[in-house]
């Protein structure tokens, strides 16, 4: 039974991780083109894409596979509260996708990428007053915020597990019983997400 | 509806509570230039317009998105959007949200300038937005 429990299964479908790295990539672009008008077309399109990004994950989170869906990982606040301090007194407890904790950051970081999107959009618009570019930044703000307690819990639950959650995300393989293996990796949707973002740029950069 | 309408207009209410003139704004920037410096000696549109369509070391001039002519529809020169006229004459939303106004002379002057204006560069500035109709 042990000896099962450390099988590497797939648990992580390609929409997901592709998902992941996509808003990876568009966050952290987001926040290096915020400073100049300079690289607003850039900046903007950014924001688009988290907003596709976010609309699919919750799609997803309600069609996908198994370890994907929000059925499987969304849990009370008691059982995030259960789940940190398992961490920090041990026997840290292991969860073959989200733990309840990421979970919790995953529905936050969904809401955050849905709304801080759309208040940019008002201000590219210039359809308020200054409130709408305050709200955009003070939401980018909380949104770095949870991405740096996101990264803060992928560590700590690395190394209490001992198993690299960041590469879990990268490969879709983690430690966990056979059972709990997801039987297809949609491998074919990552690939239509990654030609409509590619659309999505195409046609946001051009002015 | 009726608390839609009522949330509305309380938010309209708070709107016109903060809402000043571009002339008390100028009326600001002039005390503030006045406690910083005693020996100030006023605002000039010549030397705001002189400003507005200079590049400072960068990239852009106010021009670039403003175009030469603040009464007009400006251009803005990185996504090619329409930006409203930016002199209060031709566009009565201009200089009229403290705030907003603190803003973008911040961001603004990041852009252009690469620092923030001291306030002779502000108070040229709307003095001379102010002097075109």
């Amino acid at each position: 039974m042990v000896q099962k429990m450390k099988d590497k299964i797939l648990v992580w479908d390609w929409p997901t991780r592709v998902f992941h790295w996509l808003l990876v990539a568009c966050f952290a672009g987001s926040w290096i083109t915020s400073g100049s008008d300079r690289y607003l077309l850039i900046h903007v399109s950014c924001g688009y894409t988290i907003f596709a990004l976010m609309v699919f994950r919750l799609l997803w989170g309600l069609a996908g596979s198994r370890h994907a869906r929000f059925a499987s990982f969304l849990r009370g606040p008691g059982a995030a509260v259960g789940y940190v301090r398992s961490l920090l007194r041990g026997p840290a407890a292991h969860f073959t996708g989200h733990n309840p904790a990421g979970g919790w950051a995953i529905a936050l970081m969904i809401v955050l990428g849905l709304i801080t999107p759309i208040f940019g959009w008002i201000t590219y618009n210039e359809w308020t007053g200054d409130w709408a570019a305050e709200t955009h930044e003070t939401l980018a703000w909380a949104f770095l915020i949870l991405v740096g307690l996101h990264l803060l819990g992928v560590i700590v639950g690395s190394v209490a597990h001992r198993e690299n959650l960041a590469a879990a995300m990268l490969s879709g393989f983690k430690r966990g019983d056979a059972t709990e293996a997801i039987p297809r990796a949609y491998g074919w949707l990552a690939l239509v997400m990654l030609i409509g973002v590619g659309l999505l740029w195409w046609w946001s950069m051009s002015v | 509806m009726k608390k839609l309408l009522i949330a509305l207009s309380l938010a309209g209410l708070c709107g016109l509570a903060v809402a000043e003139t571009p002339q008390q704004i100028l009326s600001g920037l002039q005390a503030e230039a006045k406690q910083a410096d005693p020996s100030f000696a006023g605002f000039s549109a010549d030397r705001g317009k002189e400003f507005y369509n200079t590049k400072h070391g960068k990239e852009w001039a106010c021009a670039s998105c403003h175009t030469t002519d603040p009464t007009k529809e400006g251009k803005h020169a990185a996504t090619g959007r329409a930006i409203k006229p930016i002199a209060p004459s031709a566009n009565a939303e201009r200089f009229t949200d403290p705030e907003k106004v603190a803003r973008l002379y911040k961001r603004m002057c990041g852009e252009v300038l690469g620092r923030e204006c001291t306030v002779q560069e502000k108070g040229d500035f709307l003095t001379y937005l102010l002097s075109v109709k």
